[in-house]
């Protein structure tokens, strides 16, 4: 390829196109256009091959997506083979008759399981129940005992749920059902709880409970029961056992952290591998416990300690404020504290109360049928001000608005149905716009400075008025309702909408172009209308002046027309009780007249030639008809 | 989220726990007011629950007795322990002075834990039938009782003496606190929905 030379030249590492232009320009124009040419084809090849090759890439790249899952669903069953394989050897352990087994779990107490076993306990663990993985993922955890279990009323002992729970060497975490599940995902997570403070009771058997027993965690207590004593006892057995290990690896980790105290003698210290025999000046010589004390020195401090259960208790008493003070704290001051295994640790046993305090936060947002509506936005609020401080703004956004949307059609409901549309639509549109007022201030109290969460309410409220015009809309656009008073319903909506731009939310536009086609319908109905009677009235027309028969008639005509506008009526009037006007320009008069007023309340420039094309017609109608008289011989002596 | 009790069930249920130092005769004092029966070998409790329908008053009632290891040393957990309950029994051996001088600390950490002075809570002097073996005199254990505000009974959980009695009384007591704090909640809060959780609450805030 004749470009093959240029591409190679373009493409140099070393290539300095500013000498390169320079060396072009010298050749003249024509050499100039070649080159332009030249240049051009290349780009376009280029382009072309770079589309070939992202192509060609990405079905590789597809390839290698379906190869992995391929892959892992193989992985998968291979370790589901391995750990069936292991359960049957353990089952044929426990078989045997000999007492080996008996004397090796003593020494095997304080070894910690191989990293294989904790990896594969744990991975089946994931797989098998939803929602638990991000709790989970502490180093070293694995899984130690699972099971069946029945959730009891604690008061009533009556069943509430099946749940099955996993008790790890650090947690206890319960998980309930999915029904009909076939895949690997059989449950979901529920709740966790940490051995550390878990209170277990033993409870004896009375009437119906059978093989129960409880487990407190403030501020739960809980009441599970299993399947047979045996599994009673298992349960029971299992978690004294795992505390105690987790009792004595705490204190291991701890008496290694303070190594001044190894002098006061402990049983657990000659086996300690962290224990170097220290001169009380020495500093701690090898590298590693150093590490792991610095480590654990930094979570050693009481109210860091403390502050899991703290939360608890916070959450517990409902102080929100407090809860999240206490995260953040303990955020700002595990961020500046180096990553570790320990730190992980810790912040998992935050990772999970937080995960709780958010969900009953959440719920505090959520308006349910038990729960009195009129909680009020400040409770909603505080709920709000605490989810963003987690992080949670989208979540707090949604719910929050959520929560208004209930809030204002629970209060449109308790408005009284009128006979008197006009007074009723006008009613609901204070209501509900005021209450879109509100929300928005409340909004921006709850929200400042979320701005992406103000995107979410431009939204909301379109939403709002969309449903609240359906109400509207069969309250005012239907058949019956007199054109005037369609009018002053929709002025009235746009009144109060219009109120909102005080407050910075403009969307009149919106609820016009909603509106357009019924108003369109109102104008064009109301407009034939006007144009029927027009030809009723020119069928019946006598032309002759009116005869009011006495004065206080003629008086009372003469008041209505001022009060229509036409302020010099007396010009027209004669005699005691005669009008120079015809009976059918009274009434086109009177009934025009209001058309007008009507047409020019609900007027708004998207309706301008509609509504001027109807003015004009039915005017037009009404000379017609006044020319057509004037022409008619029937009429040659009335006609002045 | 509550299922309804069921008919023959008494609703009221009432929770005492048993506290003291290991060997005392919690565990004694229990089985002997649930089924009349003394047990001569200590084997340490860890921590059981009974639940029992009593005849308090002339109400129907239950009691759940929560009886805890005296031998118990993680503090963390007994918390929980204590949080759950609503009446205390605090048993101590008039034969071991040390069981004695143990009560201070359990009241101490009852009172931290629910936060309230007037916890329904008793001190029991207990194997009043080993008077040959006395180590606490009475008038000592009644001092301690008033200074506390509390009743002082001795009991023998092998010869039955006081056993109901004890029990029936703190019954009473948490029955009474009961009715005062509701009294007081009734004016602030008529939504009885979920009153359970709010007792909770309140107890905690009280301070
Ligand atoms: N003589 C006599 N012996 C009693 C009495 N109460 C308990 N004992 C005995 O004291 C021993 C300990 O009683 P438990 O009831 O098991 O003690 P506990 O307080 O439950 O002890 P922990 O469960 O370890 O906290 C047992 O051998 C009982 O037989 C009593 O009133 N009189
Ligand atoms: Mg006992």
């Amino acid at each position: 390829m004749a470009d093959g030379g240029l591409a190679r030249v373009l493409s140099k590492q070393t290539f300095d196109p500013e000498n390169f232009v320079n060396k072009v320009s010298q050749g003249g124009e024509d050499e100039l256009d070649e080159m332009q040419k030249k240049i051009q084809r290349l780009a376009d090849e280029t382009a072309l091959a770079l589309k070939r090759n992202v192509y060609k890439h990405y079905s590789q790249f597809i390839e290698t997506a379906k190869e992995i899952s391929i892959l892992e669903s193989e992985m998968y069953q291979l370790s589901h083979m391995l750990t069936d394989q292991k359960s049957i050897i353990s089952t044929m352990l426990e078989m045997s008759l000999t007492s080996e087994e008996v004397v090796t779990p003593g020494e095997m107490e304080l070894e910690l399981p191989t990293e294989d076993d904790v990896q594969s306990s744990l991975s089946i663990l994931l797989e098998k129940v939803e929602g638990c993985s991000s709790m989970l993922e502490a180093p070293g955890r694995h899984l130690v005992h699972d099971g069946d279990l029945l959730e009891l009323d604690p008061e009533s002992l009556s069943p509430i749920r099946e749940l099955r729970a996993f008790l790890l060497n650090d947690v206890l975490m319960l998980a309930a059902w999915l029904p009909h599940r076939r895949g690997l995902v059989k449950y979901r997570f529920q709740s966790l709880y940490e051995l550390d403070n878990l209170a277990i009771v033993n409870a004896k058997d009375t009437g119906s409970m059978k093989n129960a027993f409880k487990i407190l965690m403030f501020p739960d207590t809980r009441t599970f029961q299993a399947d047979s004593p045996k599994a009673k006892r298992q349960w029971l057995d299992k978690f004294e056992e795992t505390k105690k290990k987790k009792t004595a690896r705490d204190k291991q980790r701890k008496d290694a952290t303070t190594p001044d105290r190894s002098s006061i003698t402990s049983p657990l210290d000659s086996s300690n591998p962290f224990t170097v025999d220290l001169e009380p000046s020495s500093p701690v010589s090898s590298d590693r416990p150093q590490s792991v004390a610095i480590e654990a020195d930094l979570l050693h401090l009481p109210w860091l300690q403390e502050l899991p259960e703290d939360l608890d208790v916070c959450i517990a008493q409902r102080n929100f404020e407090g809860a999240v003070d206490l995260i953040e704290k303990a955020n700002d001051y595990l961020d500046g504290c180096p990553k570790s295994a320990a730190i992980r640790e810790y912040r998992g046993r935050i990772e999970h109360r937080i995960q709780q305090l958010t969900e009953i936060l959440m719920k505090e947002l959520q308006i349910s049928p038990e729960r009195s509506i009129r909680g009020g936005p400040r409770a909603a609020r505080r709920a709000v001000t605490q989810l963003i401080r987690l992080g949670r703004s989208a979540q707090a956004c949604e719910l929050f608005l959520k929560n208004r949307s209930t809030l204002s059609k629970y209060s449109l409901r308790q408005v009284k149905i009128e006979g008197n549309t006009a007074l009723y639509v006008k009613k609901l549109c204070e209501l509900f716009f005021n209450t879109m007022a509100e929300t928005c201030q409340e909004f921006i109290k709850a929200f400042p400075d979320h701005f992406g969460c103000h995107a979410a309410f431009v939204v909301w409220a379109k939403q709002e008025i969309n449903e609240f015009l359906s109400t509207f809309k069969s309250q005012v656009f239907v058949n019956k309702t007199p054109f005037a008073v369609v009018s002053d319903c929709v002025q009235e909506m746009r009144k109060c909408c219009d109120q909102l731009s005080d407050i910075g939310v403009e969307l009149t536009f919106v609820l016009d172009c909603l509106m357009a086609e019924d108003i369109e319908k109102a104008i064009q109905d109301a407009g034939d209308n006007q144009m029927d009677a027009v030809r009723h009235r020119a069928m019946e027309d006598n032309w002759l002046p009116m005869n009011f028969q006495n004065v206080t008639a003629l008086q009372q005509f003469e008041n209505s027309m001022i009060n229509l506008g036409i302020k010099n009526i007396h010009k027209y009037t004669f005699g005691e009780c005669f009008t120079e006007l015809t009976q059918n320009t009274i009434q086109f008069t009177k009934s025009y007249l209001p058309f007008l007023d009507a047409m020019m309340t609900i007027y708004s420039s998207q309706h301008h030639r509609l509504i001027t094309a109807a003015f004009v017609d039915i005017l037009e109608a009404q000379i017609r008809h006044a020319q057509v008289c004037a022409r008619d011989t029937k009429f040659t002596k009335e006609v002045v | 989220m509550m299922s309804k009790p069921k008919a023959q069930q008494p609703a009221t249920i009432h929770k005492v726990i048993m506290v003291g130092s290991g060997g005392v005769g919690k565990s004694a004092l229990t089985l002997q007011f649930m089924y009349d029966e003394f047990v001569e070998d200590y084997e340490p409790t860890k921590a059981d629950s009974y639940r029992k329908k009593v005849l308090l008053d002339g109400d129907d009632v239950q009691i759940d007795i929560l009886d805890t290891a005296g031998q118990e040393d993680y503090a963390a957990i007994r918390d929980n322990y204590f949080r759950s309950g609503e009446g205390f029994l605090c048993v101590f051996s008039i034969s071991e002075q040390e069981s004695f001088q143990a009560t201070a600390e359990f009241r101490e950490q009852i009172l931290r834990v629910k936060n309230d002075e007037n916890i329904p809570f008793m001190l029991v002097g207990n194997k009043m039938d080993l008077e040959d073996k006395r180590q606490v005199a009475v008038e000592e254990a009644q001092s301690r009782a008033q200074q506390w505000n509390v009743p002082y009974v001795e009991t023998s959980a092998k010869t039955r003496a006081n056993v109901d009695k004890v029990f029936y009384d703190l019954m009473r007591l948490i029955q009474r606190s009961k009715e005062a704090s509701q009294n007081a909640s009734g004016v602030k809060k008529p939504n009885s929905g979920k009153d359970k959780k709010d007792k909770k609450h309140r107890k905690c805030i009280i301070l």
